[in-house]
């Protein structure tokens, strides 16, 4: 038995002193995992309540945004010895109490990432998005865009790697590398909230959703030819 | 009367000079040094011998040769921009990933646990 078989919980945080404290006391209580929240340069309080709530805090001097501050945790929990991480975000949305939908697949080896998935969370735009994403990447998942996920060991490597540092959101462009990798990815359906306080940081203006739809488009098109298949349910 | 050689010369003279005395001052690093000498050195022969590329552009079939130096000065110019955005990802990647590593550091400081926020002044 590996010394630290029990999970670890990654939260990416920007300004939500309001939520974080009760998030982190959530997964405290219910799982007894050790939480790791990673200050996004918020500048507010929000690192001084993670802690107080049992939390330890990553402070990243540099914005990175949210993919850069799960990457963060991701390179913590390797060097900790971890084998299993969660990432969940700090507003609120992701229900501590479904954690445990996420980690079957895992235990059982049946996937190496697991997609808490609740599509029904989506206005009619971000579903155009989805389906659009879907049909250039050729991604078989309902819910590209949920950061509430799980990672085994194998993905964990894959994503705390030096190639997955130049990627800006925790979704399409990790999901690619990870089917590049031959890793195998399942989604579980939870439930979500909707957000308590704050917008989603990538559904926010019209000019930030251009940027982003741009930016993802293109990195799908560059790996156009690589792996576009999932990998065979044998290997 | 001056020539249109002597300007050129002076242009191309000034340019080097410019160049020189920053990579003589340490204000640019090895590989760019030598991309600016090299730069330095095309300038002050071509603003010493301007037909030059009177010459070249006879031999390419150009009958205007200015539009040969603007050409391959352009080429030369994009050349160059897109390898300082090459660079610039690189860089990115380092500094993420730096920050990443400085984050991880200053949670294991002794008393991170109820320390003022950091300074992010810098």
């Amino acid at each position: 038995m590996l010394a630290f078989d029990r999970p670890i919980a990654l939260i990416p945080a920007y300004n939500e002193e309001a939520t974080v404290g009760a998030i982190v006391g959530q997964i405290r209580a219910l799982w007894n995992y050790p939480v790791v929240v990673i200050d996004d340069c918020s500048t507010d309080r929000t690192a001084p309540a993670a802690r107080a709530a049992g939390a330890i805090v990553l402070p990243l001097t540099i914005q990175l945004g949210a993919w850069g501050a799960i990457q963060t945790g991701l390179r913590y929990a390797l060097r900790h010895g971890y084998r299993t991480a969660i990432t969940l975000d700090a507003d609120g949305q992701h229900e501590p109490e479904s954690i445990g939908a996420l980690l079957p697949p895992l235990a059982t080896d049946t996937a190496d990432v697991v997609i808490g998935a609740f599509p029904e969370r989506a206005s009619r735009a971000r579903r155009l998005a989805w389906s659009y994403f879907r049909q250039i990447t050729g991604l078989q998942l309902e819910d590209i865009t949920s950061g509430f996920r799980a990672y085994n060991h194998a993905a964990m490597a894959v994503l705390a790697s030096r190639e997955a540092s130049l990627l800006d959101y925790q979704d399409v462009g990790v999901l690619l590398i990870l089917r590049r990798k031959g890793l195998r990815i399942v989604e579980a359906p939870v439930s979500m909230q909707p957000r308590a306080l704050g917008a989603s940081r990538v559904f926010r203006s019209w000019w930030v959703v251009g940027k982003y739809m741009l930016q993802t488009s293109l990195l799908c098109l560059a790996r156009v030819g690589f792996n576009h298949l999932p990998p065979a349910p044998d290997d | 009367m001056i020539t249109y050689q002597l300007t050129s010369m002076a242009i191309g003279l000034f340019f080097a000079a410019t160049i020189l005395l920053l990579v003589r001052r340490d204000h640019l690093h090895g590989p760019y040094a030598i991309w600016w000498i090299g730069a330095a050195a095309t300038v002050a022969l071509l603003g010493f011998f301007p037909r030059l590329f009177d010459v070249l552009a006879a031999k390419l079939g150009i009958s205007y040769p200015p539009i040969l130096a603007i050409v391959l000065g352009f080429s030369m110019l994009l050349v160059k921009i897109l390898t300082m955005d090459l660079e610039r990802s690189r860089q990115e990647r380092l500094i993420r990933r730096l920050a990443q590593r400085l984050a991880m550091l200053e949670a294991q400081l002794p008393g991170a646990a109820d320390s003022a926020p950091p300074d992010r002044a810098d």
